[in-house]
């Protein structure tokens, strides 16, 4: 009667979904502070 | 420094305005955003025949029985206080379905008084607790009596 | 200009401040979430699933603790004009929004296996959508005006104006009768098990740190972003100008 949902499928989706979205931010932000500060030596350079 | 000290005492004017603003919109709005009746609220204030309502509280022990169809089950729900909602539902129930916890039953208030559940949520409490230290409870005496009667054949 | 009131301090500090605190947060998180998924044992109800516990708790607490810090950098903004609180605030926003959609997946995910649904609209999970409403507003309106050139007052204002969702959100178990539950952490009290407690305080602070340091990396960004368009700006300035009178208005001060 009971659903006998497999709990693990849960928590990994979970997880996945969580760390995805958090490496995608961190990745995201890191580019663009590089890129940002590299662009700013170039320009200081020229 | 006086500019700025203006500015200070508006933005804290304006602070307090939103906050005063947005307590008296949640204090009026209390009761319409109530996600289900309690037990009490269901007798105090019943909502008409077959009006598609919530209703929510305890699953209280000793209450669950399954039907003769064997797909439908009765219990009854408690609140806060002595008075009790039984309920009826045929379907699949939830896994944290147990007696002595919470639920919330989607459905409406039959003509003999009985709750007509047409959808059953499960509602988890604010206590975390492992299943070592709390003994054999719920799901777990379940299945421990499943086992034992298992054994026993 | 304002911006380049004084940026070098800060600079200086954010340059050893943010690797310090993304390392330290990435290892602590680490921990606590292997700790969460392979050392915790199940919960008396939810069995395995009370595992999400680390990873949906500490992404509630940085999504509204993103939008209290947002307003209140932008009341400083407001008050005192400081131009590094403007960047504080754009810095914080998509973080803070990303944290507020993870805290929305997850407690989607943990409640089909808990509850037997995806999505309810009581009063909890309501009040956290339209935080993640308000975040992307904010987004939209400080963007705007960085892009056209207005001020940041604007978006500043409508910060501090979505705070007041934020004691919405947390008083919203209380008052109304909801499917999520009542508060586990109240003034000093737990009713969370000590086995479930610690490393959720783990995971907290290392979620924490990490958000800190996505803060300084985001701000770091922008001050770049505006140092290279005011060099870019004064140059084209010098080359419509190339007479002795340079006219233009000094950009850059510092």
């Amino acid at each position: 009667m009971y659903e006998g949902l497999d709990q693990w499928d849960y928590v990994v989706a979970a997880y996945a979904v969580g760390l995805i979205a958090l490496g995608w931010l961190l990745a995201s932000s890191w580019r663009a502070m590089a890129r940002a500060e590299k662009r700013r030596e170039e320009l200081k350079r020229r | 420094m006086k500019a700025k000290h203006q500015r200070l005492a508006l933005v804290v004017l304006a602070l307090v305005a939103i906050v005063a603003a947005g307590l008296i919109a949640a204090w009026t709005l209390r009761n319409q955003a109530n996600y289900f009746y309690l037990p009490e609220q269901m007798a105090s204030e019943p909502p008409a025949v077959g009006q598609a309502v919530r209703l929510g509280g305890m699953v209280q022990p000793g209450s669950i029985q399954t039907l003769a169809d064997g797909v439908s089950v009765r219990f009854v729900v408690t609140g806060n206080t002595a008075s009790t909602v039984p309920v009826r539902y045929s379907g699949i129930l939830p896994d944290l379905f147990v007696e002595g916890s919470g639920v919330v039953a989607e459905g409406s208030l039959g003509p003999d008084g009985v709750f007509q559940a047409s959808n059953l949520l499960a509602k988890h409490d604010e206590n975390y607790v492992p299943r070592e230290l709390e003994g054999l409870h719920g799901e777990d005496a379940a299945q421990q009596a499943r086992e034992t009667v298992a054994g026993l054949d | 200009m304002h911006i380049y009131a004084n940026p070098k301090r800060f600079l200086s500090l954010a340059r050893w401040l943010m690797p310090l605190m993304l390392w330290s947060g990435l290892a602590m998180s680490a921990g606590a979430i292997a700790w969460g998924l392979f050392a915790v044992p199940q919960d008396r109800l939810m069995g395995e699933t009370v595992r999400i516990l680390f990873i949906h708790v500490p992404a509630a607490w940085l999504g509204m603790g993103g939008w209290g810090a947002l307003a209140i950098a932008s009341a400083a903004l407001l008050i005192w004009k400081h131009p590094l609180a403007a960047i504080a605030a754009r810095a914080i926003a998509v973080p803070g929004m990303v944290f507020c959609a993870i805290c929305l997946a997850t407690g989607s995910i943990w409640g089909r296996p808990t509850w037997g649904t995806w999505w309810v609209w009581d009063g909890r999970l309501t009040s956290m959508l339209v935080l993640l409403f308000l975040y992307a507003g904010y987004i939209a309106l400080s963007q705007a005006t960085a892009r056209e050139g207005g001020s940041q007052k604007i978006a500043a204002i409508f910060a501090l104006v979505g705070a007041i969702n934020i004691p919405i959100i947390n008083r919203s178990v209380v008052w109304w009768n909801s499917l999520h539950q009542p508060p586990s952490i109240t003034a000093g009290q737990s009713s969370i098990d000590p086995v479930f407690l610690w490393p959720l305080l783990a995971a907290v602070i290392g979620f924490s740190l990490v958000f800190g340091a996505l803060v300084l990396m985001r701000m770091r960004a922008l001050i770049a972003e505006a140092q290279v368009e005011a060099r870019l700006r004064r140059r084209a300035l010098d080359d419509d100008t190339p007479a002795p009178t340079r006219a233009g208005p000094a950009m850059e001060t510092a």
